[in-house]
C-alpha cells in the first residue's frame, strides 16, 4: 500500500484538495491549524491515511524488535532493494533450497567473497525469502568491524546481522532460529582476485563446535558470483591504518572511481544448498572432541569446494 | 541452604536503593534486626532501622559491625555517579576502599553468613562487537575502558578473593544493569527526559534498562536466597534507544559521536544531566546486553517488567512532566487524531 494511489469514491489528487480546503476553511473560521488539520483530515483517501498510520504506528514506537535488536518491518522494507539487486543485477540461480530446514534451528555455512561489501548473506537471505516454500528470515554473522562503525552497525543489526562470536550464534540457535556464518571470515573475503572460488581455512572450527553443543545440522552452501562482485587486484595498508579497517581493496574501480567505484560489478550468481549434516546424533560433550570437530569441518569444507567448482562449470560465463 | 536472612545490616543506607531496600524489609516479619550504615542519615523516615554513622572508607566499621551480630550484609554502597559532596575523583575510594574496608570488617564479624554486593554490569566493559547477551562466566573477556569499569572490575577482584577464602559464607554479587524510574535522580534517567535528547550519529544501541520496582525486588530476593557468584541483574529482553525515545515521545538530535561525550559534558551541568560519568557515553554508542538466567532460576527473581514494559512504564510517568507541547513528530500525529 503506498501514498497516493486512488480509493474507490474519489481519486487522491482531488482528496487532498479537499482536505486543503478544508484547512483553509477551518483558519478562516479562526481555528489554530492544528485543530483545523484535525479536522480536516477526515476527508483524506484510505491509502493515504493508512500510510499515515504506518507512519505514525513507526514515530510511536509501536513495532516489534526482538532481543538482538532484528526490526522484521524494518527489513522488509529494505528488502525490495536486494531483492532487485537479486533478480535483475546478479540473477541469482538457486538450488536445494528445500534443504534448508523450514522451522527449527539450522547452521547455513557459506563461502565468503566480495571484498569491499560481501553480498553473499543478503543475497542468501533474499533466496532463502523468495524460493523457500515457507520462507524465514536468516540471521548471519559479521565482522566485528562493522559494528564500531556508525550506521553500518545499525543497519546490520536491524536486518539481523550480529557480531560474529561463539555465544551470540549458540543463544540464536538455541531459541531455533536459522543462522549462517562464514567460517572463512576475513581470509575469505580479502583473498586476491586471482584465489577465487579457492577456499580459505575454517578458522579453528568453531562453527562445528556450535553446531555439536546445540544440535543443529549443518546445510553446507556454495555461493558462486561474489568473487565477480569487486574484483581485488590490490590492496592500500596505508588506508587500512588510517580508517582501521581490517584491509582496505582496490579494484579496477575502487577506489579510482570515488563513490561509483562502490557498484558492484553485475557478475551472474548462482546459490546451492547442499543436504544437510544432522550432527545430533554425537551428543553436545562430542563438542570437545578435537579429532571430530576437525573432521567434520573439513568434509562442509570439501563439499562447498566440490560444489563451487561444479557451479562455476554450470555457470559459464560470469558477466554476460 | 542457609536459612533467611533474619538481622541485616545494610551499607549505603542514604542512597536511594539503600533506603528503598531497608523499607521493603522493614515490613518484613522475618527480619529482626535491621541496620543502616552511612556518612549521614538517610532522607527518608526509616521505622525500626537502627542507623550507624560511620564512613565506610575508613577502618571504623571493622570495630562496629562485630557488635551488631548480623547474618547478612548488603553492600549498597558503590556508586554508580558522583552526587553532590562526592564528586568523581572520590568514587575510586568510596567504592573501591570501601567494598575493601567493608569486607574486613565482615571477616570479623562470626555471626555472617552471607554477603549481597549490589555491583555493576559495567564489568562487561561496552564495546561494538562484543556478545549481544553477556553470561556471568564472561566476566573479562572485553577491554575495560573507563575508571568505572576498573573500579568494578577491581571491587569484583577483592570480592572473589574474599569468598575463596571464606567458603563457609554464601557471596553474592549482583550486576546491576543501569535502572529507570520516574523521579530518580542519575544523569541516565535525567537524560532520557530532556526536552530534546542528543543521540550519536549513526549509533543505535541496545540497552536494557532495570525497572526500580525489579531493582529493589532482586535485591530483595538475594538477601533472602543468595546465589554464590555473580547473578545479572537485568529485564530479560533489549530495547534499542531509537524506540525507548519514540515510546517517550523524545525528539532526538543526532551529534557525530567524537563530540556527544564532551558536549553533553560541556552541557550537562546547565542541561541537569551532570556529565554522563563512567561508561554512560559508551553505553549509548554500543549498548550491551546480559543474560539473566540465573536471577530468575538460581535467585528465584522473575523481573516484572521486561526491557519494553520497563520503558513503556518509564514513559508514560514521565510523559506529563514536561514544559510546552514536546515536538515529537508522533505527539503531533497524536493530535491530529490519526488512529491508534
Amino acid at each position: 500500500m503506498t501514498a497516493g494511489t486512488t480509493t474507490a469514491d474519489r481519486p487522491a489528487p482531488e482528496a487532498v484538495a479537499e482536505f486543503l480546503r478544508r484547512l483553509r476553511g477551518g483558519v478562516e473560521r479562526g481555528l489554530d491549524p492544528l485543530s483545523a488539520a484535525e479536522r480536516a483530515a477526515g476527508s483524506l483517501p484510505e491509502a493515504l491515511g493508512g500510510a499515515l498510520e504506518a507512519l505514525a504506528r513507526r514515530l510511536r514506537g509501536e513495532y516489534r524488535e526482538d532481543e538482538w535488536g532484528f526490526d522484521e518491518s524494518f527489513a522488509e522494507a529494505v528488502y525490495p532493494l536486494f531483492e532487485l539487486l537479486y533478480d535483475v543485477w546478479w540473477r541469482v540461480q538457486v538450488d536445494g533450497v528445500r534443504n534448508v530446514p523450514s522451522h527449527g534451528r539450522g547452521l547455513v555455512v557459506s563461502n565468503h567473497a566480495g571484498s569491499l561489501f560481501p553480498f553473499d548473506a543478503s543475497m542468501i537471505v533474499v533466496a532463502i525469502m523468495k524460493e523457500h516454500p515457507l520462507p524465514r528470515w536468516a540471521r548471519f554473522m559479521v565482522l566485528d568491524w562493522a559494528f564500531v562503525l556508525p550506521f553500518l552497525s545499525s543497519f546490520m543489526r536491524r536486518v539481523g546481522g550480529v557480531p560474529a562470536s561463539p555465544h551470540n550464534a549458540s543463544r540464536l540457535l538455541e531459541q531455533d532460529e536459522l543462522v549462517m556464518v562464514f567460517p572463512e571470515g576475513i581470509k575469505g573475503t580479502g583473498k586476491p582476485f586471482s584465489e577465487r572460488y579457492r577456499l580459505q581455512r575454517f578458522g579453528r572450527g568453531g562453527f562445528v563446535e556450535v553446531a555439536l553443543r546445540t544440535g543443529a545440522p549443518i546445510v553446507p552452501v556454495a555461493v558462486v558470483g561474489s568473487e565477480e562482485i569487486y574484483p581485488k587486484i590490490g590492496e592500500s595498508r596505508l588506508l587500512a591504518r588510517a580508517t582501521g579497517a581490517p584491509f582496505v581493496p582496490i579494484t579496477p574501480t575502487f577506489p579510482w572511481l570515488g563513490p561509483l567505484g562502490l557498484v558492484p560489478m553485475p557478475s551472474r550468481w548462482r546459490i546451492e544448498f547442499c543436504d544437510p549434516i544432522d550432527v545430533s546424533g554425537y551428543g553436545p560433550e562430542a563438542a570437545d572432541d578435537r579429532t571430530l570437530v576437525f573432521d567434520l569441518s573439513e568434509r562442509v569444507q570439501e563439499t562447498i569446494q566440490a560444489k563451487l567448482y561444479e557451479n562455476l562449470v554450470k555457470r559459464g560465463s560470469a558477466y554476460l | 541452604m542457609t536459612m533467611a536472612a533474619r538481622r541485616v545490616a545494610i551499607t549505603g543506607i542514604s542512597s536511594h536503593w539503600g533506603a528503598e531496600l531497608a523499607r521493603r524489609l522493614e515490613r518484613d516479619p522475618r527480619i529482626e534486626y535491621l541496620a543502616g550504615i552511612d556518612t549521614e542519615p538517610p532522607a527518608v523516615d526509616l521505622e525500626r532501622t537502627d542507623f550507624i554513622e560511620a564512613d565506610a572508607r575508613t577502618p571504623v566499621l571493622a570495630r562496629l559491625l562485630p557488635s551488631t551480630g548480623v547474618d547478612t550484609v548488603v553492600h549498597c554502597g558503590i556508586l554508580w555517579w558522583p552526587e553532590p559532596g562526592k564528586p568523581s575523583r572520590v568514587l575510586h575510594d568510596i567504592n573501591v576502599i570501601g567494598t575493601l574496608q567493608l569486607l574486613a570488617a565482615c571477616e570479623r564479624t562470626e555471626t555472617l553468613e552471607r554477603v549481597v554486593v549490589r555491583g555493576s554490569a559495567a564489568i562487561y566493559g561496552c564495546e561494538g562487537p562484543s556478545p549481544l547477551f553477556f553470561t556471568e562466566r564472561m566476566a573479562g573477556e572485553q577491554p575495560l575502558r573507563t575508571r568505572w569499569q576498573r573500579d568494578v572490575a577491581e571491587l569484583e577482584a577483592y570480592f572473589d578473593n574474599f569468598a575463596r577464602r571464606h567458603p563457609r559464607l554464601t557471596c553474592c554479587m549482583l550486576r546491576y544493569q543501569p535502572e529507570i524510574a520516574a523521579g530518580l535522580q542519575t544523569p541516565l534517567v535525567r537524560y532520557l527526559t530532556l526536552p530534546v535528547v542528543p543521540t550519536q550519529l549513526g549509533f543505535d544501541p541496545r540497552l536494557q534498562l532495570l525497572h526500580g520496582d525489579d531493582a529493589t525486588g532482586a535485591l530483595e530476593a538475594a538477601v533472602h536466597n543468595p546465589a554464590r557468584g555473580a547473578v545479572n541483574v537485568a529485564p530479560s529482553g533489549a530495547i534499542s534507544l531509537s524506540r525507548i525515545l519514540r515510546l517517550a515521545r523524545r525528539p532526538s538530535l543526532p551529534v557525530p559521536h567524537p563530540i556527544f561525550g564532551p558536549a553533553l559534558a560541556r552541557l550537562g551541568d546547565r542541561l541537569g544531566t551532570g556529565s554522563l560519568y563512567g561508561d554512560a557515553v559508551r553505553l549509548l554508542r554500543f549498548g550491551r546486553g546480559v543474560d539473566n538466567r540465573r536471577l530468575r532460576e538460581e535467585v528465584g527473581y522473575e523481573p516484572a517488567y521486561d526491557a519494553e514494559s520497563a520503558v513503556r512504564e518509564f514513559a508514560g510517568r514521565t510523559r506529563g512532566r514536561r514544559i510546552g507541547p514536546t515536538l515529537h513528530p508522533a505527539s503531533v500525529l497524536d493530535r491530529l487524531g490519526v488512529a491508534r
